[in-house]
């Protein structure tokens, strides 16, 4: 394998993971949005190295994909922040529950 | 023709869900009623092509797979499709209350409900992969603000919590997707099967596990549901029930069609299928246990729905027994039976909600003199959530009892028959509850509840009805399901 | 050598920024990390031979997701959030070695999965290659993503109508001023630049349009750079939120979504397969609704208000 191919591939396997790590530990939405991003942003980059990027043009379907990707995490960012604000509108902090906790509360609300 | 009617079923809505954001009174309606109205009438052509012609493929601008997307229609597909039609139709006519079209409220609601619609319409029919992430995105986007509508605190909250936990399970399926890609060189649900039993079996394994994380998570399937409760809980009543018939059952179906129709026997190991099936064990006791616990009508249909998808998971590993036709008829008629009597549970508890004003159990009493219809659908309803003859569910109990005691799978039996028990202790009590008459002092009740409009009642009731009917109606619909998965499995 | 110097370069700056991203105490220099992150990475795609995946990585990825934060943090502000009140607390170890320890398991296995599992060829990528020319482009993605695999981007299309209305759904009742217009005092020069910028962003998208059956380019890169324009405009006050979505609006939010399916939907009563696009210049046909949509439903995102009109 082509030495960038792998330098590539190992850069998204691991910002995908810092992203998980992220997302899993924070508390506060926003960063957890961005951690969702950063998610995506180590898929896309796999896609196009496994698609041959570090030797050529890649593979064209995965280009289409990443690039219907990059609007759905946009769009799906947009949204999200539309509802902290909303959210914020409510009176609550930016944090959530961790979400391992989530099923202690819901017996009553 | 079929190819036709294919089309409108995801492209009416579609269209449909532009002509309301349009501006006017008139484009609003005509945008629902054509997006929603020609649905069943499209369905009865394509049930007929399928039960004449069998299974088939559609491709999108001619490009034949692996370079274009296609389109496959198979009896499950159809099944699926006429759950959106017929619970997505009534839970609409229920909304166009609430929801009025002209008015504000119904200009933020009906788009939406027009889009999840033919979202869903596309994730059953659709045969690709990437597309099929698409759609997940699309049902994502548009159930949830569906749930945030109301406002409330609970609401914004439940469906913060549901928006980045189905981020992150989109996410797991698109990197699974990514690598499936690499692995066989197609997105096709259909054509990928000799690819994968080429490849490298333990990658393959690990490939298809971050597909079905997604899933679960998607589906809300033990322990992954966290999310499930409080969002279909604090949705508006139609909304809750489309999320507990539908959208909840759209992961469910992709992990049946990844896992029975894409994979090949080899990689598929036993173990896998029955892993799967553990986890649904657990969402049936603990769903079940839970929904024991609660307090608010809402919230035990809501656990009740983590609970019941748990069947649906239980099927999996008799897919390689002689017993898989009966388990499969018996999985099939789950998803439609559960779907029915849970979306007239959810219509009828949102009644009883807009008439009590609370939904606490422990104001429910004198419920039959207060929301008599309201009661019986739900009653009607829960004799086909405990499996109780002759309800829909009964039969797809009786099914699965039947499958898991032919293929000798004793645990299974007994998990099913905990769950069954579990599921009528907490249907009695809620019945329990509505028919307590303590407190003769306090002021009449009946005084102070709020009437409902006759069509939201008839909504639920036609509901019920239908679960309680699925029982009748069994033979020709188990004809029409078949076999399942053609040729995935080796059957001894 | 050169070459990959810089790809190991750009991949530590990528890990570094994501790492910073996560870890950074305060929440804004988080977001800056993130929107550097998606520079660097917008760089990375030009290194792997990605010039598509560049431009829509720096006018969405970096550029509009960017300013969608940015807009947003300041909306937290106005609402009285201090942002030094929103610095993480250092997070458990009980929560942190767990989460480090399967995200790290996880990226073995893809590391691991990626590196076993053979590509195959015959791939639908070497399909699009060989039959590109059907579909009357040259561009290779363009012509998956309205050729191909048009049926994804229609589809792709409902998602982002999908955020408005959503946005639309949960937002609260409009308020006035609800856009952060200018600061402070306008400095004589913004008029100026303002109208230098914005038609060169119409241009420059336009370009990108025309640009994408042959170069690189297409509605969606286009479509962000003429939001860009957009934003700027409503960053400089010229234009203003207003209380309801005019029909214009409401036409242009829909127009790509239902051009799309329309001329799908006549080719299909013609007789031909559903979406076959005939030709190049339905292509462009589609594209340009494409763009117009796109670019109006990324400022009204951004805006977070119903409608825009020209500030008076």
């Amino acid at each position: 394998m082509n030495p960038s191919a792998l330098i590539y591939l190992l850069t998204a396997a691991i910002v995908f993971g810092i992203g998980l790590h992220g997302l899993l530990q924070s508390r506060q939405i926003l960063r957890q949005l961005l951690c969702i991003n950063l998610m995506g942003g180590g898929i896309f980059l796999l896609l196009i190295t496994l698609g041959g990027g570090a030797d050529g043009p890649p593979d064209p379907v995965p280009q289409a994909m990443v690039l219907t990707g990059i609007v759905i995490a946009v769009s799906a960012t947009a949204f999200a922040l539309a509802l902290l604000l909303r959210w914020h509108e409510l009176g609550d902090s930016t944090e959530l529950d961790a979400v391992a906790n989530a099923d202690a509360n819901t017996h009553d609300e | 023709m079929t190819n036709e009617a294919l089309i409108g079923l995801i492209f009416l809505p579609l269209l449909g869900a532009c002509a309301t954001v349009l501006p006017g009174r008139f484009a609003t309606y005509l945008g629902i009623l054509s997006g929603l109205a020609p649905l069943p009438l499209l369905l009865v052509a394509v049930t007929l092509s399928v039960a004449q012609n069998g299974p088939g493929f559609l491709e999108l601008g001619g490009w034949a797979a692996p370079l274009g997307i296609r389109l496959f229609v198979d009896p499950l597909a159809v099944l699926m499709l006429w759950m959106v039609a017929i619970i997505g139709g009534l839970a609409a006519i229920h909304a166009w209350c609430d929801f009025p079209p002209a008015s504000p409220s119904g200009q933020r609601f009906w788009p939406l409900w027009l889009l999840l619609t033919s979202a869903m319409n596309a994730l059953f029919l659709s045969a690709d992969l990437f597309n099929l992430y698409v759609c997940l995105e699309l049902i994502t986007l548009t159930a949830i603000p569906l749930i945030a509508l109301t406002g409330s605190k609970t609401a914004v909250r439940a469906a913060m919590r549901y928006l980045l936990l189905a981020l992150l399970a989109s996410l797991l399926y698109l990197l699974g997707v990514a690598l499936l890609y690499n692995a066989t060189g197609t997105l096709d649900l259909y054509l990928m099967r000799d690819a994968l039993a080429a490849a490298p079996p333990a990658a393959v394994v690990a490939t298809l596990a971050l597909i079905s994380l997604g899933l679960l998570l998607k589906g809300a399937v033990f322990p992954l549901h966290v999310w499930l409760p409080k969002a279909h809980a604090s949705a508006p009543g139609p909304v809750s029930a489309v999320l507990s018939a539908l959208v909840v059952k759209t992961a469910i179906y992709l992990l049946y069609r990844v896992w029975l129709w894409s994979v090949p026997a080899t990689v598929a190991a036993e173990q896998a299928l029955t892993l799967l099936a553990i986890l649904g064990a657990g969402a049936l006791l603990y769903g079940g246990v839970l929904a024991l616990l609660q307090q608010r009508l809402k919230l035990v249909i809501a656990y009740s729905t983590v609970a019941q998808l748990g069947y649906l998971l239980l099927i999996l590993p008799m897919a390689s027994s002689g017993a898989w036709p009966v388990a499969w008829q018996g999985g099939t008629y789950q998803l439609l039976s559960h779907g029915l009597a849970k979306a007239a549970m959810f219509l009828a508890a949102a009644n009883i909600l807009h008439a009590l004003g609370s939904d606490r159990l422990s104001d429910l009493q004198r419920l039959d003199q207060r929301q008599p219809l309201s009661l019986f659908a739900l009653a009607v309803a829960g004799v086909s959530i405990m499996g109780l003859p002759p309800s829909g569910g009964f039969l797809a109990k009786w099914l699965l009892l039947d499958a898991a005691f032919r293929s000798g799978q004793w645990w299974l039996l007994a998990v099913l028959v905990a769950g069954s028990l579990l599921a009528a202790a907490y249907v009695f009590r809620i019945l329990a509850a509505s028919l307590r008459r303590d407190d003769p002092t306090e002021a009449d009740p009946v005084a102070d509840t709020k009437a409902i409009p006759n069509v939201q009642t008839a909504c639920a009731v036609l509901l019920a009805l239908l679960a309680l009917a699925a029982g009748f109606a069994a033979a020709p619909m188990i004809e029409f399901i078949g076999p399942g998965a053609p040729g995935a499995w080796s059957r001894p | 050598m050169i070459g990959l110097a810089m790809d190991c370069v750009l991949a530590l700056g990528i890990v570094f920024l994501a790492v910073q991203t996560v870890r950074s105490r305060s929440l804004f220099q988080a977001m800056l990390m993130f929107i550097v992150f998606g520079l660097l990475m917008s760089l990375s795609w030009a290194r792997l031979h990605a010039p598509d995946l560049a431009l829509a990585e720096a006018a969405i990825g970096a550029g509009i997701t960017g300013a969608l934060l940015l807009v947003t943090w300041r909306r937290l502000q106005a609402e009285g959030h201090d942002p030094v009140e929103s610095e993480q607390s250092a997070p458990s170890m009980w929560l942190t070695l767990p989460t480090a320890g399967a995200a790290s398991l996880l990226v073995v296995i893809i590391g691991w999965v990626a590196l076993q599992l053979p590509a195959v060829p015959g791939t639908a990528g070497e399909l699009a290659w060989q039959r590109l020319e059907e579909v009357g482009v040259s561009n290779p993605v363009t012509g998956v993503l309205l050729g191909f695999r048009a049926y994804d981007t229609l589809l792709e299309m409902a998602v982002l109508l999908a955020a408005w209305l959503g946005a639309r759904a949960v937002a609260t009742e409009f308020r006035p001023g609800a856009l952060p217009g200018p600061a402070h005092a306008e400095v004589p020069l913004v008029g100026a630049l303002l109208s230098l910028v914005v038609p060169i962003s119409i241009l420059v998208a336009v370009y990108l349009l025309q640009a994408g059956g042959s170069a690189p380019g297409g509605a969606f890169q286009g479509g962000a750079v003429l939001a860009a324009g957009g934003v700027l405009l409503c960053l400089t006050g010229r234009l203003e939120a207003a209380a309801d979505t005019s029909g214009l609006e409401r036409l242009g939010l829909i127009l790509g979504l239902s051009v799309f399916s329309l001329v799908g939907l006549l080719v299909m009563a013609g007789g031909g397969p559903m979406l076959a696009l005939p030709g190049a210049w339905a292509i462009y046909l589609v594209e340009t609704a494409l763009l117009v949509s796109i670019a109006l439903t990324l400022v009204l995102l951004f805006a977070a208000a119903p409608g825009l009109r020209r500030a008076s």
